[in-house]
């Protein structure tokens, strides 16, 4: 009789919850059959205790469909589960090529870059980026440089001058005056910074531009040392093979001086409309420190001398970039910076 | 300055194509910026013989002709009407290359309406040798067939050279010349200036020359040639100097400018009858004098001009330019030419001050070579008498005592040394002695050349000169030497450093121009117009002021980004600023300034999308980069500024410093934007921010016990900042409180009015071992009574 109603019950109880989960559509309603069934305080649980008086020759037989319904009522537990996960998946599934959240990450104004590219490689060649005022006397922006008093560059016409005859460097080169008269050789230094000419602003000049001077002062400095300086930098700004080549040339700074053309960064040196066909680009005022600026900061010119030169870096990120016009620069339009 | 090939080729011998003579010179230091090719066609271009001409059957204006080149009878269709059998006439053969405008364009065979073509026979026009494109250009029937027509030409090339200012002696062809023959390491053929001086052998006038200045005028030769006859020169002479770019006039004053573009030596001729007295005064101008120049135009001079005078009046500004007046004319007998030096910054003043800048006053300021002077005036008085006749009777050379020739001791392996050169010693010399540099001992002392005095000053000069002929292009590769920097010099280290920090925290740099205008700089309400430093020579009112602040090139950025639709913006500017007032700031500074607008993530979708940016946004900007840079103590303030609307700005102090002030814009100063979003913005001193103290980093035992947390809130009044109620917290000495974060605040009519609710989180954890609820509940509530009475709140 006990066997009877114990075998009932758990056909039952499989049946209901067979068509239960059968029909469960979400985690909660599996779950629940679970709890009904198998649970702690579930049906088929509660049926051990009927499981304890069934006499024992019938023992065996209530053992195995007990075993059997838990074992039915799992499976079907482990069926809904499963289907019901691949549909929550599927439910889950978003539109992967929706925009990402971008951590902000601002950039920086591509002469600063091509500042502080300039500076980095210089740095591995042993140099030190110095700074000065933009402000200054022409004792360091001319004197001192050994600009003769009649030299164009002091001319009004071409100088931004205050009342009181100071004026705005024209170059970097009053900060190397600075620099060597506050310590003694050697020196290895480039000043990058921002300089001013009285140029009426048009797509390649401007009313202030940036340029990095290097100097280097030493017991013996030659311009040997000057070119493969220039050469090192080329092939390491431009990353790739660059020429370069030295013509005489003057600057009051300088004795003997020259002018420093690159192999040009656009055909390789085989001519194209940047370099006018002539296969080489314009790019440094360069030479060995003119031995009166060496006497002018108290250096010994029999004792010590150096080389020293000078680029825009406007022109050189306009090669690199093939930026047409200078005014871009000074332009900040966000869809301009945000190219770099 | 231009200069002829054609011309060189007098002094020297080139054997150099025009090409490599260009890239020589160079090398050598005239850079030559441009070829001009004159009187030449291109290679290829030959003489042939029209044999006959027949009708082309689909053409009415062309034509079928049998060409012969001397080796070869070809098939040549022609448009010209001229192109008739008999005719000999310059022929493009296939290959020949043409210039067209930027680019070329080459002659191939071709087909016209359906007719073979092996050529193009060419207009004059179309050679570029003239403008005549009536028909074929047609040569003498004799003409031999088959030659290159450049044969039958007399070509030339002009270099536009770019002279340096330490180089006056190569404005002159014979300048260029002598310095082709150290390049070349060959000889000048024909020196202009070494002319016999006995052809000099005339009479000697002192009279007819008195110079009151001898100071600015040194050296002065007048030569009188009578009889004369003014007229055309010869066409060697007219092409000489249309080459060099001058308009040939008559020989007189042909002969002037030739010789002046030969030697570099300006000479000036008169006509005797317009010299009052018939002499010849160098002198200072007189106060009121002026005079009407060749030019037409009247110059009032000064003292500082000097002028060549007769007896009255001026007749000439010295060096620069002659009297209307006082010139040759075509009915010019009798001459008296000129040849002088002049003091270089006499006349470059006087250039500078009239305005007035000529082919003389450039050579002569920039230095004329004092020992050509005499002998460039016999060259023009040889040439003189040959193209107009006449006959040369007086001179008179008025001259200062000469200065010393400059020496200049050379040590070779100083030379070698400066130039990383391996010279020997014989070839320094050698190189030396071309360019004129004699060496008269056995010790290397080198008497510098007179035209070279403006430029040779030392021994630096002399390797400058060795290296230039030598070649700069034997440089050899070095190996740069290694040496230790000094970092610490590094300031600029420190800038980049910052610039990455500004970056990181999410906004772009930009770069403005460091000149502004007046109503730009004082806009901010900080600046007054005596605070601003001015240009003396602004090129504009625009461009005027060094900034006082980099706020004014923000602002206008932010503009006209706004205006091209660009309305999301985080900007940085970092820069030197200006500063007239040291009771504000000092003359020169460093400054940052921060602009931000738009939506906080305009990248993002869906309502994140339409965020905007407020207050916080910019005050985490700045927390970052306080957090970035590590600065060991810094708060915000409420503050007041003219630059930002009251309530909405803050400053930032660090080490109890003020170092910047932030907030939103006055409307003041956003009027006009194209924008729908406030602007938000900082202005922050470097230095203060650079020279913060910076916090070390040391390593904090991390607790590995539990923590609890509670959470306190309550309605407090409105204007309860959150730093006071944190700075409460903390002084309130909690024991076991590790940290206390605000998680909301708001404001509802339902709280009453002037209220607001605050929620902080607090977090309870001991170092070394597990709080139990009791201890946290005991300080937590004694916290709470405290926020009670201390601060007046309503506990929620």
């Amino acid at each position: 009789m006990l066997l009877e109603e114990l075998l009932q019950n758990l056909n039952g109880i499989r049946t209901d919850a067979l068509a239960a989960l059968q029909s469960a559509k979400t985690d909660a309603e599996i779950e629940d059959v679970k709890n009904r069934t198998l649970g702690r305080s579930g049906a088929v649980t509660a049926l051990r205790e009927v499981m304890a008086k069934i006499p024992p020759e019938s023992k065996r037989e209530a053992g195995m469909a007990f075993n059997e319904t838990k074992n039915a009522i799992q499976n079907a537990l482990n069926e809904a589960r499963e289907r019901n996960a691949s549909a929550t998946e599927a439910a889950e599934a978003i539109d992967v090529t929706l925009p990402g959240r971008r951590p902000a990450a601002g950039r920086l104004h591509p002469l600063t870059k091509t500042i502080q590219e300039c500076c980095a490689i210089f740095r591995r060649m042993g140099f030190v980026a110095v700074t000065g005022p933009e402000l200054e006397d022409v004792w360091h922006n001319f004197d001192a440089l050994n600009a003769p008093l009649n030299h164009p560059s002091r001319d009004p016409q071409d100088t931004f001058y205050m009342p009181d005859g100071r004026l705005l460097r024209t170059q970097t080169s009053a900060v190397q005056i600075r620099t060597m008269t506050g310590m003694k050789p050697p020196v290895r230094i480039i000043s990058p910074g921002r300089c001013y000419r009285r140029d009426t602003p048009d797509a390649t000049h401007g009313v202030h531009f940036h340029q990095i001077e290097g100097l280097y002062v030493d017991t013996s400095v030659s311009l040997a040392d000057l070119k493969s300086t220039l050469m090192t930098f080329a092939g390491e700004y431009f990353g790739r093979e660059v020429a370069v080549r030295m013509r005489p040339s003057f600057f009051p700074f300088t004795e003997p001086s020259v002018e420093c053309d690159f192999s040009c960064v656009m055909c390789g040196g085989k001519g194209c409309g940047v370099c006018k066909n002539s296969g080489w680009l314009e790019i440094a005022g360069a030479g060995m420190v003119n031995p009166k600026v060496l006497e002018n900061v108290g250096y010994d010119p029999r004792e010590v001398c150096g080389f020293a030169f000078g680029f825009g870096l406007e022109r050189l990120a306009m090669l690199k970039h093939r930026i047409g016009d200078l005014r871009l620069f000074s332009d900040n339009d966000i869809r301009f910076l945000h190219q770099f | 300055m231009k200069i002829s090939f054609k011309w060189l080729k007098r002094y020297l011998d080139l054997p150099l194509t025009p090409d490599e003579l260009a890239a020589k010179l160079t090398m050598a230091g005239l850079e030559v910026e441009a070829v001009e090719r004159s009187g030449s066609v291109p290679e290829g271009v030959v003489t042939a013989k029209i044999l006959s001409r027949e009708k082309h059957a689909n053409s009415d204006h062309l034509s079928v002709c049998k060409v012969d080149k001397g080796d070869e009878v070809l098939q040549i269709v022609c448009g010209a009407p001229n192109c008739d059998a008999g005719n000999v006439v310059p022929l493009a053969t296939i290959g020949t290359v043409f210039p067209d405008g930027d680019g070329t364009f080459t002659i191939k065979k071709g087909k016209l309406r359906g007719v073979e073509s092996f050529g193009m026979m060419c207009s004059a026009r179309e050679l570029g040798l003239g403008n005549d494109h009536d028909g074929l250009m047609i040569l003498p029937p004799e003409t031999k067939l088959g030659i290159p027509m450049n044969d039958l030409l007399d070509p030339d090339v002009v270099y536009d050279c770019s002279v340096t200012p330490n180089r006056p002696d190569w404005l002159s062809h014979f300048g260029v010349a002598r310095d082709l023959a150290a390049l070349l390491d060959s000889e000048i053929r024909e020196n202009p200036l070494a002319l016999p001086e006995a052809m000099d052998n005339v009479p000697e006038d002192p009279a007819l020359v008195s110079v009151e200045a001898p100071d600015l005028c040194p050296l002065y030769a007048a030569r009188v040639v009578q009889g004369i006859r003014v007229g055309e020169s010869p066409d060697w002479m007219k092409q000489a100097l249309l080459s060099a770019g001058i308009r040939p006039i008559s020989n007189l004053v042909d002969i002037t400018n030739y010789v002046m573009m030969e030697t570099g030596v300006p000479l000036h001729a008169f006509d005797i009858r317009n010299l009052k007295g018939g002499k010849i005064v160098v002198r200072r101008a007189r106060p009121g004098e002026s005079i009407v120049a060749l030019d037409g135009k009247k110059y009032d001079l000064t003292q500082d001009n000097l002028c060549i005078c007769d007896e009255e009046k001026p007749v000439a500004i010295a060096g620069v330019m002659g009297g209307e007046y006082s010139g040759i004319q075509n009915d010019t007998e009798t001459v008296v030419l000129e040849s002088a030096f002049f003091d270089p910054d006499s006349i470059r003043l006087t250039s500078r001050k009239l305005g007035l800048a000529t082919d003389a006053s450039y050579r002569y300021e920039r230095g004329v070579d004092r020992e050509a002077v005499l002998a460039a005036g016999r060259r023009a008085l040889s040439l003189i008498l040959e193209l107009a006749g006449g006959n040369y009777t007086v001179r008179c050379v008025a001259e200062a005592p000469k200065p010393e020739p400059r020496k200049i001791t050379a040590d070779f392996n100083r030379i070698r040394a400066l130039l990383g050169m391996d010279v020997d010693d014989a070839r320094i010399v050698r190189i030396l002695g071309k360019l004129g540099f004699r060496k008269e001992t056995a010790e290397n002392v080198f008497t510098v050349p007179s035209w070279r005095i403006y430029d040779a000053m030392g021994e630096a000069d002399l390797a400058e000169e060795v290296a230039r002929i030598y070649g700069l292009d034997k440089l050899p590769d070095v190996h740069i030497r290694a040496m230790t920097a000094d970092y610490g010099l590094d300031a600029f280290k420190v800038l980049e450093g910052l610039r990455a920090d500004l970056t990181k925290c999410g906004l772009d740099e930009i770069v403005c121009g460091s000149l502004i205008d007046e109503k730009s700089a004082t806009a901010d309400g900080i600046f007054e117009p005596g605070d601003l430093l001015r240009l003396n020579n602004p090129i504009s009112l625009e461009l005027a002021i060094p900034r006082p602040s980099l706020l004014p090139g923000m602002l206008a950025t932010v503009k006209r980004n706004a205006a091209r639709r660009c309305c999301d913006l985080a900007f940085f500017e970092l820069g030197h600023v200006f500063c007239a007032n040291p009771a504000k700031f000092p003359e020169e500074r460093d400054e940052l300034v921060i602009a931000m607008t738009g939506r906080r993530h305009p990248e993002r979708f869906s309502a994140e999308s339409r965020e905007v940016l407020d207050f916080y946004d910019l005050k985490g900007v700045l927390e970052t980069l306080m957090d970035l840079r590590r600065v060991k103590s810094f708060s915000f303030e409420s503050a007041e500024d003219p630059r930002f609307v009251k309530g909405v700005c803050a400053v930032l102090k660090i080490a109890g410093r003020q170092a910047g002030v932030f907030g939103k814009f006055v409307p003041a100063l956003t009027r006009g934007f194209k924008l729908q979003t406030p602007v938000f913005g900082a202005v922050i001193q470097l230095e203060n921010l650079l020279s913060a103290p910076e916090r070390s980093i040391l390593y904090q035992p991390v607790s590995q016990f539990p923590v609890t947390a509670r959470d306190v809130a309550f309605l407090a009044p409105r204007d309860l900042e959150n730093k006071a109620v944190l700075d409460f917290i903390r002084n309130a000495h909690v024991p076991n409180l590790e940290s206390v974060e605000l998680f909301d605040v708001f404001e509802d009519e339902s709280l009453g009015a002037g209220k607001k609710s605050m929620a902080y989180s607090l977090v309870f954890r001991a170092a070394d071992r597990t709080l139990t609820d009791e201890e946290v509940n005991q300080a937590h509530e004694r916290l709470r009574g405290k926020l009670e009475k201390g601060l007046g709140v309503e506990l929620r």
